[in-house]
């Protein structure tokens, strides 16, 4: 991302300035042209006629629709479609080498996962998505829309999709009503009327197909409550979408909500309020005393002071232990409390930086401890991951795997999200996510790679102590750097042929973050996760093998994380595999563990698509479109972009798609049967991808049950 | 920031650190923010009484969303006119967040500014946190 002049003194300013593409404004120009030009001409030619055979009416109701169109062409181009602006530093000022790159939140019972956007520096919320094009994060990101020249996002989707349908009924009107002209003038087709006519007709007709097309599509995906973007990266795939609310309330939503407001170029008041100590204190309860004895400035939860009281009869804490000399031993209370204390932050200066994501999990033990975060941390909350390294540490799900395949396909952001995805979905308590730091740290560099790899597999060796945040900090940090994408394809190859080995393994170090000294313990421990560990039993060999048929691990689109046991220490399981919605969220209930329930829908699909380049964007090759092209999913999009609806320079890229040649047969294929579709494409495409059919849509059917660290259970469709 | 480096502002106390509530997505993603009580604030501020504050701010949101029979009529209108309605007239939302920071105004006055906290109104930072500004404490030591 070229980093130029900021435009604008606008509040959040999304972005410098970027270069000028005149390319960009093609297709909108073309859009708008014939949008333009052949009603114009209808009017001009066609309507008198027909307002002197049949009504006057005739002309005016072409007016209206058209004028509506064009409104709604015009908001769709013209509004910010939910542009989030950049976080500002001291969000973001936990430290990069410690933060996951990936956050589950549980939405409605189902396990969502959030990204780190490099560019953004926040978590993206879910169904938000970064634009490579407009190099933005957008909220509830449909698709970039070359037409439009803009995003369609939460604000302007309303009037994107009025435009479609408006768009689709003026062509029809256009076009029924020159036919009839035409009908009517048989004779007379050398007229300069008719040949107008006849050339309004044409245009109107070779629209019609793609347009309508597209506009079907969309009253599909407005009354499932999904986004283009959920739609083709298949995240609901035999799953359930958490953002559905039934067909009425999500077309409802879509047509009579109100306006949403933008982020952008907000007037921001200045701060009247005036702070100045003395301050005010309220009064502390009894509890919050006996631990400020205790406390030595860093944050502890109760729970945790109890430990450490009774570890040591001094009223100091001891100090941090060195995660290279933890006690492999110790019963996993003890992470927490350990990674409480090595968290601290060493010289406050002036800001004493806590992470944003964490604020619900990190800074407070005591809920890690007893309760669960449903959301915020992870799908299973407390870092009361037992140490159950004779368990297999299976890698929980698809998901994970399929992110570790996408790694693999999409090269350096493909290999980070592959990695994240297994994060996201190995998450216990706390919120790094392990997992996927490996594939990230192989990915990143061979050279450095494996010294690093060790360091991580030592971690995981050792258990629940080494805290998982060691091996997950570097990611966030590494995501930021690799924004332009040095990570080759090739390199994610290997990793992804074991992601679940990797959060297997990951799974039994706690959910702690760790500082990077901690990478030095690595000596002797198990070997390179991302390659077959001797460390890890057959048991969890087989069973990440069974779950992930194929070598190169796929499901680019789907996780489901279902866990039908969940470790001792924590609360009863929920009822396995909430298929429906209707299991009402654990909420902040105590002792709830959000696993019982947990399906992770994170977006595996959409980690795949950076073919390269921008931490957070997704780039699409050629600039074509600038949205999330799995090759699977380049059937969805040029579904909703027919190739042969683009302007001449468009069309050859199309073409030139893998795709794009299995692609019409497709093309018109109604929503349902994109399972068929895909099946189609599968063979067109790399293996890896093949390998999501089998186990992507179909969880009713072979599921494997694989367990997972502290005794989870989880069920994989196979 | 620079904001904060303004004359004006070497009289108000220093920024100790900051504390981000996040976003509670279990219903979705409707705007609602998480109530539990961050640990920073423990000896800040009552815990009650900032539960009592991001539960309004929830509700006020919540309105601000809601769909009913107002934000369809003014759907219908704006269609009507071409959205030109939007040039004169404030959405529901906007006014809705404009109650908002009236709020927060007034809680920062009343409630946040005496025990040497900011609260910073969500939508400058695109509705994802509630950012609250910890101020240093000379008086008793630094936080």
């Amino acid at each position: 991302m070229p980093v130029g002049l900021s435009v604008g003194g606008a509040l959040g300013d999304p972005s410098p300035s970027r270069p000028f593409r005149p390319s960009r404004y093609v297709p909108v120009s073309a859009a708008t042209a014939f949008l333009v030009g052949a009603t114009t001409l209808f009017l001009c030619f066609t309507c008198p006629w027909l307002s002197e055979k049949f009504s006057s009416f005739i002309p005016l109701y072409n007016v209206v629709v058209f004028l509506f169109t064009l409104a709604n062409f015009c908001m769709a181009t013209f509004m910010d479609p939910g542009v989030f602006p950049r976080a500002e530093e001291d969000e973001d000022k936990e430290d990069d080498f410690r933060a996951p790159l990936y956050k589950t939140v549980e939405v409605r019972g189902i396990q969502v996962r959030m990204k780190w956007c490099s560019t953004c520096r926040f978590y993206r919320p879910p169904r938000c998505s970064h634009c490579s094009v407009c190099d933005n994060c957008v909220e509830e990101f449909d698709h970039h829309c070359p037409w439009v020249n803009n995003c369609i996002g939460r604000r302007n989707y309303r009037y994107f999709f009025l435009f479609l349908l408006s768009l689709t009924v003026h062509i029809m009107d256009v076009f029924g009503f020159s036919l009839l002209y035409i009908l009517h003038h048989t004779k007379q087709l050398d007229l300069v009327q008719s040949g107008v006519t006849m050339a309004v007709m044409c245009v109107a007709g070779l629209f019609f197909v793609p347009v309508a097309g597209l506009t079907g599509f969309h009253v599909v995906l407005v009354a499932r409550g999904r986004t283009t973007n959920e739609q083709v990266t298949g995240k609901f795939r035999g799953g359930v979408n958490p953002f559905t609310h039934g067909c009425f309330k999500n077309i409802a939503h879509v047509l009579c909500s109100s306006q949403a407001p933008r982020y952008l170029g907000r007037l921001r008041k200045p701060q009247s309020v005036q702070v100045q100590p003395p301050f005010l204190r309220p009064p502390l309860s009894e509890a919050q005393l006996a631990a400020k004895v205790l406390d030595n400035g860093i944050q502890q939860s109760k729970s945790s002071l109890e430990i450490m009281e009774s570890q040591s009869t001094d009223a100091d804490p001891p100090p941090p232990p060195k995660p290279e000399h933890r006690y492999p031993g110790l019963p996993h209370t003890q992470n927490e409390e350990c990674s409480l204390l090595t968290e601290a932050p060493p010289t406050p200066s002036l800001y004493k930086y806590r992470p944003a994501y964490s604020s619900p999990g990190k800074n407070h033990t005591a809920s890690t401890h007893s309760s669960k975060m449903s959301r915020g941390n992870s799908m299973t909350e407390s870092p009361s991951v037992p140490v159950t390294t004779g368990q297999p540490s299976y890698r929980s799900d698809p998901s994970l795997s399929s992110r570790g395949a996408a790694g693999c396909r999409g090269g350096a952001e493909g290999g980070r999200s592959g990695s994240g995805g297994l994060g996201g979905a190995s998450a216990f308590g706390g919120r790094s996510y392990p997992s996927f730091t490996d594939t990230l740290l192989q990915s990143a560099a061979a050279s450095c790679s494996s010294s690093l790899r060790s360091a991580h597999t030592a971690h995981n060796a050792l258990g629940p102590l080494i805290s998982e945040g060691t091996t997950s900090t570097s990611y966030k940090s590494l995501a930021n750097q690799t924004r332009n994408g040095s990570l080759s394809y090739e390199s994610l190859l290997t990793p992804s042929e074991s992601p679940e080995f990797e959060s297997a393994a990951h799974e039994l170090s706690p959910p702690r973050p760790h500082p990077p000294h901690s990478l030095s313990t690595a000596a002797g421990a198990a070997p390179i996760l991302g390659y077959t560990s001797p460390f890890l039993s057959a048991q969890q060999r087989e069973g990440s093998l069974q779950a992930c048929p194929a070598p190169l691990r796929p499901s680019p689109n789907r996780a489901f994380l279902r866990p039908i046991s969940s470790p001792p220490s924590r609360a009863p399981p929920l009822s396995p595999r909430a298929r429906s919605l209707g299991s009402p969220p654990p909420g902040p209930a105590p002792g709830h563990t959000p696993l019982g329930k947990s399906m992770s829908y994170g977006g595996g699909a959409e980690l795949q698509h950076r073919p390269s380049s921008s931490g957070g964007g997704t780039s699409m090759p050629n600039n074509t479109v600038s949205f999330f092209l799995p090759p699977m999913a380049t059937l969805e999009f040029l579904h909703a972009h027919p190739p042969f609806l683009c302007p001449f320079p468009f069309s050859v890229l199309f073409l030139s798609l893998r795709s794009s040649a299995v692609l019409f047969p497709a093309l018109l294929l109604p929503c349902g049967h994109k399972d068929e579709s895909v099946s189609v494409l599968s063979s067109t495409i790399k293996q890896n991808v093949a390998n999501h059919n089998t186990h992507s849509h179909k969880p009713a059917r072979g599921v494997k049950k694989v367990s997972g660290v502290g005794g989870t259970t989880y069920e994989i469709s196979v | 920031m620079a904001e904060t480096h303004s004359l004006q502002d070497l009289r108000q106390a220093a920024v100790a650190s900051k504390v981000f509530v996040q976003r509670d997505y279990t219903s979705g993603t409707i705007c609602k923010f998480q109530t539990k009580f961050p640990a920073e604030l423990e000896s800040r501020i009552d815990k009650v009484q900032f539960e009592e504050t991001i539960q309004t701010l929830n509700n006020l949101y919540a309105e601000a969303e809601k769909l009913g029979g107002r934000s369809y009529l003014e759907g219908c209108l704006a269609c009507l006119t071409a959205y030109t309605i939007f040039l004169c007239m404030e959405t529901h939302y906007e006014k809705v967040l404009k109650k908002i920071a009236k709020f927060i105004q007034e809680q920062n006055e009343k409630i946040y500014a005496p025990l040497g906290l900011l609260l910073t109104d969500p939508i400058e930072r695109g509705l994802r946190v509630v950012e609250i500004t910890i101020f240093e404490d000379r008086s008793i030591g630094s936080r």
